[in-house]
């Protein structure tokens, strides 16, 4: 049998009732010939045959509630009879007394025999057990009908539930309470933490905030800082007045009881507070953090003996010449590389990336051009770019894009670094502090000014060969009086 | 106590209000001996009288407007506007005399009314039953912007806006009218306005949303905690006034925000939070401020209307995006 | 078969014609109380005094677009002097007469057009709604208040004054029907100058009168003469008294002119006759008065001189007083928000305060 479900009838309504039939089972009806009317929360409507069929089964008497979506009409297929369909019924009824027997044992005995009678008389007991069902479905009917819910929309469909919910607490900060309890204390601006609170829990609730609203000394007092050892001695009474009251001072001093030393308090004294991270401190975190991700880095370290220097040299500018001269041995180290796209760029000229520490943060402007200009460019260019740090005027593009880096640490104090090369360069030289140093010359010891240096380099794109080569270069012009 | 969902929420708040206060009124369509097209008047008439819980004709500018003169002279008017949909010939009304009423006449006269309708989407409606266009209000200065999101809430902050001395618009998000029930002492205590509500801690994400929509997004919540995420929930509940602080303390713990509105994008609530955490909470942000709106769509008929809504499918997109950067 | 289920009558009713003679059957009692309508007529010469000077104002830069009452003084008075001080008044912006006999001071109007909200913030009964813009919008505002006089049982009325244009809008025809429905201690008036700005009465309706908008809510409905005092002061005696007694609202129809432009932003020779607005002074309410004040021994040209030097006076005091008022201070942008000033806005008055100037330049 094709079972025609009782279609949504408007707005998304659940339901409809059945006030009347215009067909019977067994009929020959048409399409969009009237086969019943519905009642809606709203209307009554007609509900028309969905094609040219013989009507198989009734889903329900008038007055009987259908549910949209559930059978209302059952239409014959071809080859089937009216008899088909009633053993069919027969049998689904039996099912759906026996549901209804569970509450009424009465009918289940009754029923239950009529069933097991032959096919011929099945549709009569067929007849006798699907009225009983009937009854059954009608009481539930009507039932429904007295009890029908209030769909309490005049459109659409609402979800309805009876579920009973409890909404989270909060604990945050070790204090519990409810997001509303929550949502007051900051209206009225108390510290939920300094709050006793009443409730079942240990829960906060919205008249300990008002309360201490109303009454701030109803608040715990705020954490103070306990007395520690460094405090001075409570005045020593004088003679004669021991036992006397104590002293204001002593008294709260005494009262106070400090914690001994190595245990911790509740009020962690030694401990700082979290602050946030900004500007080029954050900067600084985010690429080293990158650097460490992705960067093999090894490092070699030697002293520059610069023993035979002639008075008066830049140090920096010294320095820079020096990685021009390593890279014009060992280029590779003058160079960037890429390891996602697995290639690398050999410069032809140096941008050095000279690292400048200023009390606002660790910046790293770019000297351009170090392969071509004069001791007093590199001077001026050195100045340009140490003032536009200072004064913070300086420009994006001059903060990047370099070619090899160097760091000149040494100024307070270490010799020797490991420092951090900023991908896609391949190279840092960090020069640590200047120092005289016992050198072995010729069967005697000479005191010879030296920089210490340490060069780091990207093994990934690097060999230990080429950085080694590189500073001996460096080292080698690094000696030279001028 | 009863367990109510968040209508019945609403009619507490009303039998309490109209119990202890002589000069509250409740007015609009069908309110009165139909208890409400959603009851949310459901009994009141029936208790109170019709002088106090009165059916109205079919006129809703006349509603807004005998509603402030009502409140001029000292009553507390609570209009009801059937669907937020058919509010807007009222918004001359709320904007040119609720809204600046007292500033007007240097607070000689002044305009306590609550103008409560349901809003938003998801009940299969007819067009126009579907609205959610609070932004029309919250942009008016001059007037409150109330939306409750769970029973609790419902009772609580009705109290509030029909107590407060100014002009209140109060929408109650229908398609969770009756989703749940919670445990509402009919106590008298009113839930605090122009704050919003946390109703979950979190420490990776910040999730700011408001109205039916505290479903999804409390469902997304769930969703990231079983995947070790840890989100905080606002509910905004005040739209206006808007309390950035408490926004903006999430966002300086988790670094992270997505909003989530039913309302149509462009010009909704969640661009002015977005702006005032670009103001004053930029430096707390490790990444773009989402927003999971409603597209900048007329609001479809039911077929495709929770195509339209955001998901909860759509909120987790967005988060997933924001934690793939930061 | 049809019956007849409904018909209407509307009358129209003058007791003193423009040529200051009492006319008809019947006249009401104030046609022969004289002293008070020699007051009445000194607050319609000191309204117009007014009015003149305030136009003056505008047009010396001293005060911003002002709309002029010039001709209607006779029904504004009269709206003024029956209404009692607990009923309350919700004007259009135009209404001075009557507010000026309700206690409402004229600086607080040069204030108000001066571009001051301390105008709204006037003396009078403190109930009474300010000036409204929004057309109609205060009819609604008035069936409120009449709701909330009948709720409470307070033998008060609510009036408001409405224009031909605004009898158009959808305000007004709610309020009848408010009126209607639940038998509101209200007067509607419809002041008909006969424009609105540039739009003739005949432009907004066809019906023979705009009274009879009020039979659509069964509420008696008539027209006066809004020139003659005698007839306006008794149309708003009774409908007053009907709606003080429970009987439910009234619409009385004003018929007048508007003898001076719509506001001092407009132009109104662009769009009428100067043989019509000539036409119009000769029917004008102050001449009727004074014409049967004289005839009838209780006036004047002494007096008539004395007055005017009067209202110069008082007027010129009201000016001043205006003009001394000061700049209210840019915390009053913010102060009248709320009750109680929520935090957003006290961010953002702390911030205007700290940046304005504080003073705009040029103001004096």
């Amino acid at each position: 049998m094709k079972i025609f479900n009782l279609p949504d009838l408007g707005e998304g309504l659940p339901d409809a009732e059945i006030v009347e039939w215009h067909v019977a089972e067994g009929d020959e009806v048409k399409v969009d010939q009237p086969m019943v009317s519905m009642e809606t929360a709203k209307a009554v409507v007609d509900v028309p045959s969905p094609e040219n069929a013989v009507i198989g089964k009734l889903y329900g008497q008038p007055g009987d509630i259908i549910d949209t979506g559930k059978p209302l009409v059952g239409f014959l297929e071809a080859g089937e009879t009216a008899e088909d369909v009633a053993a069919e019924t027969a049998a689904t009824h039996t099912e759906a007394i026996d549901t209804a027997a569970a509450a009424d044992p009465q009918h289940a005995v009754t029923t239950s025999s009529d069933a097991e009678q032959s096919s011929d008389s099945s549709t009569q007991s067929a007849a006798a057990s699907s009225s009983a069902a009937d009854d059954a479905a009608q009481t539930q009917a009507d039932d429904a009908e007295d009890e029908r819910a209030d769909t309490g929309t005049v459109v659409g469909a609402m979800e309805t539930s009876d579920r009973v919910q409890v909404e989270a607490l909060s604990t945050v900060g070790g204090v519990k309470v409810s997001p509303a309890v929550r949502a007051l204390a900051r209206k009225l601006k108390i510290d939920l933490s300094r709050v006793k609170p009443s409730g079942a829990d240990g829960v906060v609730t919205a008249r300990d905030i008002k309360a201490a609203a109303e009454n701030p000394h109803l608040l715990a007092a705020e954490q103070q800082p306990p007395v520690s050892a460094d405090e001075p001695e409570p005045k020593v009474s004088e003679p004669g007045q021991l036992g006397a009251t104590a002293s204001p001072d002593q008294a709260r001093v005494q009262s106070q009881d400090p914690a001994p030393y190595g245990v911790e308090t509740s009020h962690h004294p030694a401990r700082g507070e979290w602050e946030p991270i900004r500007g080029t401190r954050r900067t600084m975190a985010r690429i080293m953090s990158e650097s460490h991700a992705q960067v093999v880095a090894t490092t070699l370290m030697d002293d520059a003996d610069i023993h035979a220097w002639q008075p008066g040299q830049d140090i920096t500018i010294r320095l820079l010449r020096a990685l021009w001269a390593g890279a014009q041995t060992e280029p590779g180290l003058n160079a960037w590389y890429n390891g996602k796209d697995n290639v690398r760029m050999i410069h032809k000229g140096m941008d050095v990336g000279i690292a400048v520490d200023t009390p606002d943060g660790l910046f790293v402007p770019a000297l351009r051009g170090v392969h071509k200009a004069t001791a007093a460019e590199l001077r001026q260019g050195i100045n340009r770019l140490r003032d536009n740090v200072r004064d913070r005027s300086i420009p994006p593009e001059d903060l990047k894009d370099y070619t090899i880096m160097l760091s000149n640490f040494g100024v307070f104090a270490g010799r020797y670094a490991t420092p951090i090369i900023n991908p896609p360069c391949v190279c840092i030289v960090a020069a640590g502090k200047l120092r005289h140093d016992a050198v072995p010359v010729l069967g005697g010891f000479e005191a010879h000014r030296i920089i210490p240096l340490s060069l780091t380099f990207d093994h990934r794109a690097c060999t230990g060969g080429e950085a080694a080569r590189f500073l001996q270069a460096m080292l080698k012009d690094l000696a030279l009086p001028q | 106590m009863a367990n109510l969902t968040l209508v019945e929420a609403v009619t507490q708040a009303l039998a309490w209000e109209l119990e202890h206060d002589d000069s509250v009124v409740v007015l609009g369509e069908d309110v009165g001996i139909n208890g409400g097209v959603f009851r949310a008047t459901n009994g009141l008439q029936q208790r109170f009288g019709d002088q106090r819980v009165i059916d109205t004709p079919l006129a809703e500018v006349m509603i807004a407007g005998m509603s402030i003169g009502m409140a001029a002279q000292g009553m507390k008017p609570v209009a009801e506007a059937q669907f937020m949909g058919f509010i807007y010939p009222m918004i001359d009304h709320m904007v040119c005399h609720a809204a600046r009423m007292r500033h007007r006449t240097r607070g000689r006269l002044h305009c306590p009314m609550v103008l409560r309708a349901p809003f938003g989407g998801g009940i299969h409606a007819p067009e126009h039953h579907s609205e959610s266009t609070e932004t029309l209000f919250a942009h008016i200065p001059g007037l409150r912007v109330v939306i409750p999101s769970s029973p609790l809430r419902a009772y609580g902050l009705l109290l509030a806006a029909i107590r407060d001395p100014d002009p209140v618009v109060f929408l109650e998000p229908k398609r969770i009218y009756r989703q749940y029930k919670e445990e509402v002492p009919d106590d008298g205590e009113e839930l605090p306005l122009d704050v919003c509500y946390v109703l979950r801690d979190g420490s990776d994400i910040t999730l700011v949303t408001w109205g039916a929509m505290v479903k999804e997004t409390l469902q997304a919540a769930d969703a990231l905690a079983e995947q070790g995420i840890s989100a905080e929930v606002i509910d905004v509940a005040t739209i206006k006034p808007l309390d950035t602080a408490t926004i903006i303390e999430s966002v300086a713990k988790t670094g992270r925000c997505v909003i989530v509105h039913e309302a149509a994008r462009t010009g909704g609530m969640g661009a002015e939070i977005a702006a005032q955490l670009a103001d004053a909470g930029l430096w707390h942000l490790h990444a773009p401020v989402k927003r999971v709106a409603g597209y900048d769509t007329v609001m479809p008929l039911y077929k495709m209307e929770m195509q339209y809504m955001p998901s909860v499918q759509r909120i987790l997109n967005a988060v997933n995006e924001v934690l793939e950067v930061s | 078969m049809s019956s007849n289920v409904a018909a209407f009558n509307i009358n129209h009713y003058q007791f003193l014609d423009p040529a200051g003679n009492l006319v008809g059957n019947n006249q009401p009692a104030i046609a022969r109380e004289f002293d008070k309508l020699v007051d009445y007529y000194k607050l319609m010469t000191l309204t117009r005094t007014f009015d003149k000077k305030a136009i003056a104002l505008q047009r010396t830069g001293k005060l911003g677009t002002y709309a002029s009452c010039l001709g209607h003084e006779a029904a504004q008075v009269a709206i003024g002097a029956t209404m009692r001080e607990e009923d309350c008044f919700a004007p259009m912006y135009r209404e001075y007469g009557a507010q000026l006999y309700r206690g409402v001071k004229m600086s607080e109007i040069l204030a108000y057009w001066g571009g001051d909200e301390r105008g709204n913030d006037f003396s009078g009964p403190q109930h009474d709604f300010a000036w409204c813009v929004p057309i109609a919008t205060q009819c609604l505002h008035a069936a409120g208040a009449a709701m909330a006089y009948k709720l409470r049982n307070e033998k008060r009325v609510a009036v408001s004054v409405v224009g031909d244009g605004g009898s158009s809008k959808g305000d007004f025809l709610e309020a009848i029907n408010a009126a209607s429905a639940w038998k509101l201690p209200l007067v509607l008036i419809i002041m008909n100058n006969q424009w609105a700005i540039s739009v003739p009465r005949s432009k907004q309706n066809t019906a023979q009168t705009l009274a009879q908008k009020g039979i659509a809510g069964g509420l008696p409905s008539i027209q006066v003469d809004g020139n003659d005092i005698v007839a306006c002061h008794w149309a708003m005696e009774k409908a007053l008294d009907r709606a003080r007694n429970g009987l439910g609202a009234s619409v009385i129809e004003m018929i007048t002119y508007r003898l001076s432009d719509h506001t001092t932003a407009d132009d109104a020779r662009r769009y009428r006759d100067n043989e019509e607005v000539d036409q119009a002074w000769a029917r004008e309410p102050l001449l009727r008065l004074r014409s049967w004040l004289e005839s009838s021994g209780v006036w004047d040209d002494e007096q008539q001189q004395a007055l005017e030097a009067d209202c110069v006076e008082q007027v010129n005091a009201a000016v001043e007083e205006y003009l001394a008022l000061g700049y209210p201070g840019n915390e009053s942008m913010f102060d009248y928000m709320f009750a109680e000033l929520p935090h957003d806005l006290q961010a953002q008055r702390e911030q205007a305060l700290k940046e304005l100037p504080a003073q705009p330049e040029g103001h004096h």
